[in-house]
């Protein structure tokens, strides 16, 4: 391990985006870092509100019509190198939200999240389970930590 | 001192300095997006504009025209922090209007549901309200304190998040209480009230604390009655509403509407505390006489029927559904949030305060943006 990966791996900072679901999934995650049962800050994995100074992306919810370059926006401003993570059912397939009839998709919804910016790890669940968020974090550290 | 009087009268006339601050969507004490516009003179907050909209994803019209029992489980989706309340008061508008009896041990458990998320969702708040206050270690204590309801909800539901417990006509089987589910309910609620007392002691007796929030954002009576405020927040400020009193399903239990009198964040955050008390006391009530007999109805017609409504007190004030059934089919799907009719109160408490204040005022009014982003505003063209 590299000089590199070694202090990278000590300081792992994951922004939030909420790009229009339920609420569920962010409050589940939220509570994966803040809470004293989860704890992700033991494997020294920080929440931040800033995405310069970000690493791991974790985007929930459909992203609505609104949301769309504001999401944009947020992954071009955090450096390289980077990681998504889609958490949730709506950030992997639009959810209830997008086309429930199966013939006419909502104009409101523009997910599922890979459709606008490229994802690299997916946590499925309605709403994610905290130990899945811990896992999803996990297995997009090695694209952090082995970037040249 | 004839030097000292020269000199201010040399000195400028204090310039009186007019910014905005924009504050989101994305915004760091905020978790949902939405946008807060203060118009700012030397720091003190002359005007706010909250403006939504960011996270709408046309719920109703998504409603409008499934079968009823599929959309029942769809306005679980419209929130992630109170989607029992949802979905409870879209059966109740189903059971009004085909007119359903439910059993009693169905309605003690959708109360004992109910109860358990307004306790989960007030400890939300709770936590949140101090991590923006700047109080971590209280921040991390609710949150702690908090898992356990959040295991109770998922021994009962199955899913931490969305339980989907009522059903027409009773409940889920899932959601049976067996005497194991009983007594670890009984266990969690007695923790609780353990670690709540002890920090409603700590909360209260701290004047580091007392003093930040005294006296802030303060939402007049008068105010909170014209703009039309409901909930935990319009009790803070000293009216004794609560919807509770006139639900049926209510009936049996012995409960306190907790008001306090001043409607400033103080009031806001100890009329939480002071609720759960409340909830828990429901619930030990409801687990210790939870009767006997079968949880499902299942002797009902489809009709159709029209436009039926129901109000139910949510976590956060007046909850409406309402919709009329056409061939099993929902029709004119209504549902109106009680974060929409807060806003104003948020704005409101944001007036004349400092700016560091503002997203304390804001947050003290419990909004919750999810259920609330669902207007629409049709243009004809």
């Amino acid at each position: 391990m590299s000089l590199k990966s070694y202090s990278r791996a000590r300081a792992v900072h994951v922004m939030l985006v909420y790009t229009g679901g339920c609420n569920g999934c962010d409050i589940e995650i939220v509570n994966c870092v803040l809470s004293p049962r989860y704890d992700i800050e033991q494997y020294k994995i920080f929440l931040t509100w800033n995405p310069r100074e970000a690493d791991v992306l974790v985007v929930t919810g459909p992203v609505t019509r609104h949301n769309k370059e504001p999401l944009k926006a947020i992954y071009e401003a955090i450096p390289e190198p980077k990681a998504v993570i889609a958490a949730g059912a709506c950030a992997l397939m639009g959810g209830v939200y997008k086309n429930i009839h199966g013939d006419i998709p909502s104009e409101e919804i523009c997910g599922p999240v890979d459709e606008v910016i490229p994802v690299d790890a997916k946590v499925p669940g309605c709403a994610v389970r905290p130990e899945d968020v811990l896992a999803g974090a996990v297995a997009a550290l090695p694209l952090l930590l082995d970037a040249e | 001192m004839d030097e000292d009087n020269k000199m201010t009268d040399e000195t400028p006339k204090k310039q009186v300095i007019e910014t905005e601050v924009p504050l989101g969507p994305v915004h760091s004490a905020a978790i949902e997006p939405y946008r807060v516009r203060l118009f700012v003179e030397d720091e003190i907050v002359k005007d706010a504009e909250i403006t939504i909209g960011v996270n709408h994803r046309g719920i109703e019209r998504i409603m409008e025209g499934l079968p009823v029992e599929k959309a029942n489980s769809l306005t679980e989706k419209i929130c992630g922090i109170c989607s029992n309340i949802h979905i409870w008061n879209s059966v109740l508008v189903a059971e009004k209007a085909l007119e359903i009896d439910v059993p009693e041990r169905a309605q003690y458990i959708r109360i004992i549901m109910a109860e358990l998320e307004r306790l989960h969702s007030h400890l939300l708040y709770l936590a949140h309200g101090n991590e923006v206050l700047g109080h971590e270690t209280f921040s991390m204590r609710l949150f702690y304190i908090r898992e356990t309801v959040m295991e109770l909800l998922r021994m009962v539901g199955g899913n931490r998040v969305q339980y989907g417990v009522p059903v027409i006509g009773g409940i889920r089987p899932r959601a049976e209480l067996d005497q194991m589910k009983i007594q670890k309910i009984e266990d969690g609620i007695n923790f609780l009230e353990e670690k709540l007392s002890n920090f409603a002691e700590r909360f209260i007796s701290d004047p580091m604390i007392m003093s930040r929030i005294t006296g802030v954002g303060v939402i007049k009576k008068e105010d909170a009655l014209r703009l039309a405020v409901s909930g935990p927040t319009l009790r803070a400020t000293g009216v004794a509403v609560d919807l509770r009193r006139d639900m049926k399903e209510y009936d049996p239990f012995d409960f306190d509407v907790i008001t306090q009198d001043d409607g400033d964040i103080k009031s806001n955050l100890l009329m939480r505390v002071l609720e759960n008390f409340e909830s828990i006391k429901i619930i030990r009530q409801a687990i210790n006489h939870l009767p006997e007999g079968s949880i499902t109805n299942r002797s009902w017609e489809m009709q159709d029927t029209p436009i039926t409504k129901n109000y139910v007190e949510a976590p956060r004030g007046k909850l409406y559904h309402s919709y009329a059934l056409n061939d099993g089919r929902v029709r004119h799907c209504i549902i109106r949030t009680p974060s929409i009719t807060n806003i104003g109160a948020m704005e409101y408490a944001c007036i004349g305060c400092h700016i560091t204040d503002a997203q304390l005022a804001v947050v003290q009014c419990d909004p919750c943006f999810t259920c609330t982003d669902r207007a629409i505003q049709i243009i004809q063209l």
